[in-house]
């Protein structure tokens, strides 16, 4: 452990923090739980994880971590308050060691970035061989999710556990056209789910993730844990996926739209490319990673119902933001755009080329800043509810085996192109 | 009478003549020194370039960020603004001294005026680049934002914040000038008010998110409208 990391440690953990560690002392298993005003969903969520304890790791070491960002509905209290060890395990078993619950406050207001920060100094400190980290807001989390995504780590030795759920066919249509592609194209493994709110990781992979001088950079602050995935794959450790079970869609009030998903997961996709362009530069093709379980699972359920008005907002978006688009876009992707907006609803399709083109276009454009990054970024939002909506009408009587397999095509069409990127990406703006 | 007329047209004819014997010379002079003045700006502009390109300033604007800021208000190159500067700084002064020797009366102390002026007039030039600046990027904030969330007439607000931010730009690079202070102030004042209602709508349409997180945080009962959308991720 370096001079650098202690000094983190130091400034990063309150006196009183670091009095509730030291009472816990070293720990195996460690799982954390980011939270801002979750009162009413965070008692379910640390019962799923004392359960998972109980049932699954009888003798280990283990600790609940709760890192608030500045709750004002008393979620801290929630956590700190509620009875242990209400469920006997699996077969009557229960864990041999107390379950240490502790709580901290790690800044006024919520921050992903920070919160990381602090469950990986956490984590370092007690030594922690596998960790997790999972979402108050995910109201289906059960034991076994946490057993699926520490066991990898602890047991066998994985670096990073990606989760992977079952989803309703329109259900993360942007990890499924841009996200996953996209970074399996550039970073060779295939890992689907590097944007969600569960994952694992190794008491090695949280040391040097912790050791990075990188936490003021904003696409880290945001979303963390793609970084932290891509920390791994660059690092060369070893990664795998685990199925967890269906993802519902959030509540309300925790569910983002489209705009802001886009402005956060592509931000930062793009900035990684930045930060790792000595990785992926060079690299082709693309590795399976160890999957337990399902790698997918896809249900079948009723179309959008407001499909015309997603195509609308894409013709109009490429008409309304034509300057824009044009200082982004080559000329020849620019005007192919422009001639699909004005096919008819019925008959429209924004192919596979044209749209991992146009992605790479916006990602070097990104790169040269030829305009405010941001905006580059949000000039993508109508072009993917152009793909969007030729994804509804591709896939209306498809079946799940059709969709992935039409999924897989498009991923191979991003490494198909890679070196159109490479070569843009190398020249001067 | 006759010839009181025929001598005053005599008088008049020989005023012209030695008025033009005096003025021509002079303003020969002139246009050979704006002429000198135009290869003299010509000859900067092309040296400074040069030196500018060897120096790679370009890149370290574009490091700085500086770049960036001249790309989000249409303007080219930090070394093509800074060349061409220096060729109409060069010109204008050519062109003030060439004035200068036709000896108008009056004009001379205008000049002199003029030159004194020139802190004002950078200060007031920098004034309207920065207000450029601002313009572009609020107003293509206000249009992304207004095409992503499906409001109409988009262009519409854009162009209305960026013509409230040009107003106020150009109201206060007049007002450094001292040019008209009192229509100036009053302008500043009807346009205040338009302007506070036109970042309000670039700050409602553009941090919606931060407001939308801001309400919630004090209006936690009130959940936010689900989009119409399937869930991205």
């Amino acid at each position: 452990m370096g001079a650098d990391l202690y000094l983190a440690e130091d400034t990063l953990l309150g006196d009183d923090f670091l009095r509730q560690l030291m009472s816990v002392g070293e720990v195996d298993l460690l799982v954390a739980i980011p939270s801002y005003n979750n009162a009413s969903t965070i008692k379910q969520t640390v019962q799923a994880v004392e359960e998972s304890y109980q049932q699954n790791f009888i003798r280990e070491r283990v600790v609940i971590l709760n890192v608030d960002g500045g709750s004002t509905d008393h979620t801290t209290d929630v956590v700190s308050t509620m009875d242990g060890r209400r469920n006997v395990g699996y077969r009557g078993l229960t864990s041999l060691r107390t379950v240490h619950r502790v709580t901290t406050q790690y800044a006024k207001s919520p921050s992903p970035g920070m919160a990381l920060r602090t469950v990986l100094a956490t984590a370092d400190l007690l030594r922690a061989r596998s960790c997790a980290i999972v979402s108050p807001t995910t109201t289906n989390l059960d034991a076994s999710w946490i057993a699926n995504l520490l066991r990898p780590a602890y047991r066998q030795n994985f670096e990073f556990v990606a989760p992977l759920y079952a989803r309703s066919r329109y259900q993360g249509l942007l990890a499924r056209n841009l996200l996953y592609p996209m970074s399996r194209a550039l970073f060779g493994r295939r890992i689907r789910e590097m944007y969600s709110e569960e994952w694992g990781f190794s008491g090695r992979l949280a040391t040097q993730c912790l050791s990075q001088n990188v936490w003021n950079d904003e696409a880290i602050r945001v979303r963390p844990e793609a970084w932290m995935a891509l920390t791994a794959i660059c690092s060369d450790f070893k990664c795998c996926q685990s199925f967890l079970g269906p993802r519902l869609p959030p509540a309300a009030a925790g569910g983002i739209d489209i705009v802001e998903a886009i402005r956060q997961t592509v931000s930062s996709l793009f900035r990684y490319l930045e930060i790792y362009q000595d990785h992926w530069l060079d690299r082709t093709g693309s590795q399976e990673v160890p999957t337990f379980g399902p790698d997918h699972e896809l249900s079948a359920d009723g179309k959008p119902s407001n499909q015309e008005k997603i195509f609308g907002m894409f013709r109009n978006g490429v008409a309304e933001l034509d300057p824009i688009l044009a200082s982004i876009l080559t000329p020849d992707t620019h005007a192919q755009i422009k001639e699909i907006a004005t096919l008819d609803p019925s008959s429209f399709r924004f192919g596979f080329e044209l749209w991992v083109k146009t992605l790479y276009e916006f990602a070097t454009s990104y790169h040269h800043a030829v305009i405010n990054r941001d905006h580059v970024v949000q000039a993508l939002v109508p072009l993917y509810r152009g793909r969007m909506y030729s994804f509804f009408l591709e896939h209306a009587d498809s079946s799940p085996e059709e969709i992935e397999a039409d999924s897989e095509i498009l991923c191979l069409e991003f490494e198909r192109q890679k070196p159109y990127l490479v070569e843009r990406w190398k020249a001067k703006s | 009478m006759k010839e009181m007329i025929v001598q005053g047209l005599e008088q008049a004819y020989q005023n012209l003549v030695h008025m033009l014997a005096e003025f021509l010379p002079r303003f020969v002079v002139m246009l050979v020194i704006i002429l000198a003045g135009l290869l003299v700006a010509y000859a900067l502009k092309y040296v400074l370039r040069g030196l500018l390109h060897l120096t790679k300033l370009d890149r370290l604007s574009e490091e700085a960020g500086a770049s960036r800021m001249l790309r989000m208000a249409a303007l080219p190159s930090m070394t093509e603004v800074l060349s061409r500067s220096i060729f109409w700084v060069t010109l204008l002064g050519f062109i003030l001294i060439g004035i200068s020797v036709l000896g108008v009366a009056g004009l001379q102390e205008q000049i002199s005026r003029l030159l004194q002026l020139l802190p004002e007039i950078v200060v007031a030039i920098l004034i309207l680049f920065l207000g450029l600046i601002i313009a572009n990027f609020f107003s293509r904030a206000a249009l992304l934002a207004a095409v992503n969330a499906g409001y109409a007439s988009p262009k519409m607000l854009s162009w209305s914040i960026r013509f409230v931010i040009w107003i106020l730009a150009i109201s206060m690079a007049l007002e450094e000038l001292g040019v008209a202070r009192q229509t100036v102030i009053a302008a500043f004042s009807i346009v205040f008010g338009a302007l506070m209602l036109g970042l309000a709508i670039a700050f409602g349409l553009g941090g919606q998110n931060l407001a939308r997180g801001f309400l919630e945080r004090y209006l936690s009962d009130k959940k936010s409208e689900k989009t119409e959308e399937p869930q991205p991720l």
